[in-house]
């Protein structure tokens, strides 16, 4: 059973670095106009497989220890963990597509660039805090998540408003929002894994959204 | 829910020694109620504390309150006889009668109580081994030893003994662990099946027939009731550091 999870836990901390590459590669992509949607192809394949990897150890598990108490909170909270990290890599590919599709935003008006790339650097941040905790296992390191997951979500609410307010539509107003809607999205899942630390640790569901 | 024990600062000894120290619980009606913890904390102990079973050991003695249905189980004035017919007992080992043929074994309790008639020995036989689960497996050969049976019959024969004469409550002291992994199922079956209509308590040392069968569950150690919750909750969420650690299997 330890032995099982020691596994499970090494292959998750293997995803946490993947999946912070995969988003911060497709931002610099994006926002510097590198082309590197089939390095992220690749690796968000990667994190889907190893996903699958974890559901299936963790079945297995199951099955074979009928874990309880924290290590049935442990694997249930590590099935979790893992889709979240598949989720990185997956935004990440979509951010990527949209600069392969549209053109990226490195030659949108500079408020746009810079607005995205603030809003990318605190998901980022928020993506390695999700994974400190998770190495941690630090309950109160995973609440500080919720503050920053407050500032995201009214950046990406702000950003909507400023485009609102313009009655034109040009690649780069559609490729920003599609873009800050991801990072808005990458956000909820590094607090996910927050919540999802909390709850291995006290068994409590705290919300931190 | 009613509770249909109440258990108020319970204590046993064997001897000089004392195996169960200043025990509160509440056992809740028809439902099953699992006590779990390591070998020599009280579990067996503690049950048999539940029908005076206990103080039948030579220098075995118990303090404290049981209220069953209310009243102190321990009072001046209570038949223990009584009580050990309203609260039943399984054993580890499935004991049947082993000279007594099958239905013989389930009437042994009226017989013993005074009913001679034909008529109601036959419709109880009949009604208690349906209950245990084991009335299409032995209806033809009711005549048989009990002892013939294989160990999952044999067990499920001493539950229909056990229920023929009425019982508010089945004690099972590890009814299962002397059973294969099919006979079991059908032990744990019948178990939530008679929680409908009767309170049961169940020792295990498995902990996972008490994650599958019980609805409460409490753990013993040392002969301290350290927790005590739905099984949904200790097993899932276990408040006490203790409990966690037994469940996770690092000690015990």
């Amino acid at each position: 059973m330890d032995s099982g999870l020691e596994e499970l836990s090494a292959t998750l901390y293997r995803m946490g670095e993947l999946a912070h590459r995969a988003v911060l590669t497709a931002l610099l992509e994006c926002l510097n106009g590198r082309e590197a949607y089939n390095e992220i192809l690749e690796m968000s394949d990667t994190l889907v497989a190893m996903a699958d990897h974890v559901e299936d150890k963790a079945f297995e598990l199951i099955a074979r220890f009928q874990p309880v108490a924290s290590d049935l909170r442990t694997i249930k909270s590590y099935m979790k963990i893992a889709y979240d990290f598949a989720r990185f890599g997956r935004y990440a590919l979509d951010i990527s597509f949209v600069n392969k599709r549209l053109g990226g935003l490195k030659n949108c008006e500079e408020w746009i660039n810079s607005y995205v790339r603030d809003m990318g650097e605190k998901a980022l941040d928020m993506v390695r805090l999700s994974i400190e905790s998770l190495k941690s296992h630090d309950t109160q390191l995973a609440e500080k998540i919720s503050a920053k997951e407050n500032e995201v979500d009214n950046m990406y609410f702000e950003f909507l408003d400023k485009l609102i307010g313009r009655d034109t539509t040009t690649k780069c107003t559609v490729s920003s929002v599609l873009v800050v809607r991801y990072l808005e999205r990458i956000a909820d899942h590094a607090t996910y894994i927050c919540e999802s630390i909390i709850y291995i640790a006290t068994g409590q569901k705290e919300v931190l959204r | 829910m009613a509770a249909k024990f109440e258990i108020q600062g319970l204590n046993a000894w064997f001897g000089l020694k004392h195996v169960l120290k200043n025990i509160d619980i509440k056992i809740e009606e028809e439902a099953v109620t699992a006590i779990i913890g390591p070998s020599g904390c009280g579990k067996t102990t503690f049950i048999r504390c539940l029908n005076r079973m206990h103080e039948i050991t030579p220098g075995a003695r118990v303090s404290g309150k049981v209220l069953f249905n209310g009243i102190n189980i321990y009072g001046n004035g209570v038949d223990p006889v009584m009580i050990r017919r309203k609260i039943g007992m399984v054993f580890q080992k499935p004991n049947p009668f082993p000279m007594m043929s099958i239905y013989d074994n389930v009437a042994a309790g009226l017989k013993l109580n005074g009913v001679r008639d034909k008529k109601i020995l036959d419709a109880v036989v009949k009604q208690s081994l349906e209950l245990a689960n084991l009335w299409d497996e032995v209806k033809d050969d009711l005549n048989k030893s009990g002892a013939s049976l294989s160990g999952g019959q044999q067990q499920r024969l001493c539950i229909a003994r056990a229920l023929a004469v009425e019982p508010e409550v089945l004690l099972m002291d590890e009814p299962c662990s002397a059973l294969d992994p099919i006979a079991t199922a059908k032990i744990e079956a019948l178990i939530r099946k008679l929680a409908e209509n009767y309170t049961v308590v169940i020792v295990t040392h498995n902990m996972q027939q008490a994650a599958r069968v019980s609805d409460y569950t409490a753990f013993l150690y040392l002969g301290e009731l350290i927790e005590y919750g739905s099984t949904k909750q200790i097993f899932e969420n276990p408040k006490h550091e203790l409990t966690e650690r037994y469940l996770t299997g690092e000690f015990g």
